[in-house]
């Protein structure tokens, strides 16, 4: 019985629209509920941007440095985030494989969507602390800095899906990742700028795709920042390899992710 | 009828892969409820969790054009954190049934837990669990059920109520069920399906089933 692709997409999303509500009343089932999970990131992002204007200067490279640490906070925050819980889904979604029309991956995009959601909700929360704040900002290119955001987002979702692969077979690969994603903190430019560094000295940093995004997004509000040194061409070459990488890999196990 | 075509399966293990079926065919009856009988080992579940879907084999085919429930047990789908009502809702919009409310109402009536519907089910004792679960199935109109063995858990009554609405569908749809307990075997079903040595037989008759199946011993 062949099915029309558009009812099979109709069944993909009712699955991951179930499942989402199920993610949402099993998550938040404690007094502070849902709201936790955007004031935490919001006070983090909020505060470190703050504390750091209080002990060094009013700007770096041209750039208010409370939308400098924004920027870096930002980026960095959504990728450990997404990639600390994303690849746990697969796992923590088990019981639910009984139901055939629940598929591994289901599970994962539920979960990063979910992600992906309260960022927005905590980027929306930072624009009105902005405006009401009444600081320094300024937007010159709003369609970069979307693409780059989309882009930041479909990167860590393919590195989520490449880990929760692995982590199927392999559990203790969980605890390599968690190790991994603590430097990636410190060198993807969160709290300083490339331009910092002598140009012989920059491709220790720009192999990490990350550095492209928060130097490329600083210069999407500021294009006096500058963008000498990342690309746009390598985000997207990158996101592009790891996605790829990602569903072939998970294409030719998940038969035998369920069976574990 | 649900067909199986070269069929293998095998787990990895650290003594190699251990094969539960090689290149199995067989044409699964369903036009009435069968038991599948086995020994403890001999692929009991392995068999109902490959007729559900919910694990694939390592080669061949299981086709059939009949629509199938889930493989029924006590702790599918169930999130012990959310209430029965949540966890029914869940369960309704995965098998995309066409009114939420309905179902909601007649699961709620067939499961007869009344008020406890919106507390969380790991208040639910194992017994409540178990219609739950039932009511969740039965509510919903497949070809096949997949009935495992922890769903009978309920008591007389229940059961007798379980065995009615299953009588009922029988006219439209069949059943398969795992199951240890003999008793519960006569209770449910009429013909039966006996694995042995990775291979299967089918007996039309459950008693000529079962005799083969106490022989084995």
């Amino acid at each position: 019985m062949e099915l029309s692709f558009k009812t099979q997409l109709r069944g993909w999303r009712t699955v991951i629209f179930a499942l989402f509500l199920r993610e949402m009343q099993s998550k938040f089932n404690d007094k502070l509920g849902l709201g936790w999970a955007f004031v935490e990131p919001f006070i983090f992002i909020f505060a470190m941007s703050f504390a750091r204007g209080f002990i060094s200067g009013s700007d770096v490279h041209s750039v208010p440095i409370f939308v400098f640490m924004m920027m870096g906070l930002m980026g960095v925050q959504s990728f450990m985030t997404c990639t600390g819980s994303v690849p746990n889904a697969i796992k923590q979604n088990k019981p639910l494989y009984a139901f055939r029309q629940v598929q591994p991956i289901a599970a994962l995009i539920t979960s990063a969507f979910m992600e992906f959601s309260i960022k927005c909700g905590v980027i929306v929360l930072i624009a009105l602390g902005i405006y009401l704040l009444d600081l320094d900002f300024q937007l010159a290119d709003p369609l970069l800095l979307i693409a780059l955001f989309l882009l930041l987002w479909l990167f860590s979702i393919s590195i989520s899906l490449i880990f929760a692969v692995l982590i199927a077979f392999v559990p203790e690969i969980n605890k390599v990742k968690n190790m991994l994603n603590r430097p990636i903190f410190f060198i993807s430019c969160t709290f300083f700028s490339l331009q910092d560094f002598p140009e012989s000295t920059w491709h220790w940093l720009t192999w990490n795709p990350l550095v492209h995004i928060i130097e490329l997004s600083r210069y999407a509000c500021y294009p006096s920042y500058g963008d000498a040194g990342v690309s746009v061409s390598f985000i997207v070459e990158v996101t592009a390899v790891s996605l790829f990488l990602g569903l072939a890999l998970y294409h030719i196990t998940w038969k035998k992710i369920l069976a574990r | 009828m649900i067909r199986l075509e070269n069929l293998t399966k095998s787990y990895p293990s650290k003594l190699g892969p251990q094969y539960i079926f090689r290149n199995l065919n067989f044409e699964f009856p369903t036009e009435n409820s069968v038991a599948i009988l086995g020994k403890n080992g001999a692929g009991k579940s392995t068999l109902f969790r490959m007729l559900a879907k919910s694990e694939y084999p390592d080669r061949g085919r299981v086709l059939t054009n009949k629509s199938m429930s889930w493989p029924v047990a006590l702790q599918t789908g169930i999130h012990p954190q959310m209430t029965g009502r949540e966890n029914t809702r869940f369960i309704g919009r995965i098998n995309q049934v066409k009114s939420l409310t309905k179902y909601e109402k007649a699961v709620q009536e067939f499961a007869e837990i009344g008020n406890r519907f919106d507390l969380p089910v790991r208040t639910y004792s194992s017994g409540m669990r178990a219609k739950l679960v039932f009511a969740c199935c039965i509510n919903i109109d497949f070809d096949i059920y997949l009935i495992d063995e922890a769903t009978s858990v309920g008591d007389p009554a229940f059961r007798r109520k379980a065995r009615q609405a299953l009588v009922e569908k029988n006219t439209t749809a069949g059943m398969i069920m795992v199951s240890h307990e003999l008793d519960q075997i006569r209770e449910f079903c009429t013909s039966a399906v006996l694995i042995n040595n990775g291979s299967l037989k089918f007996f039309p008759d459950l008693e000529e089933g079962i005799s083969a199946y106490m022989e084995e011993k």
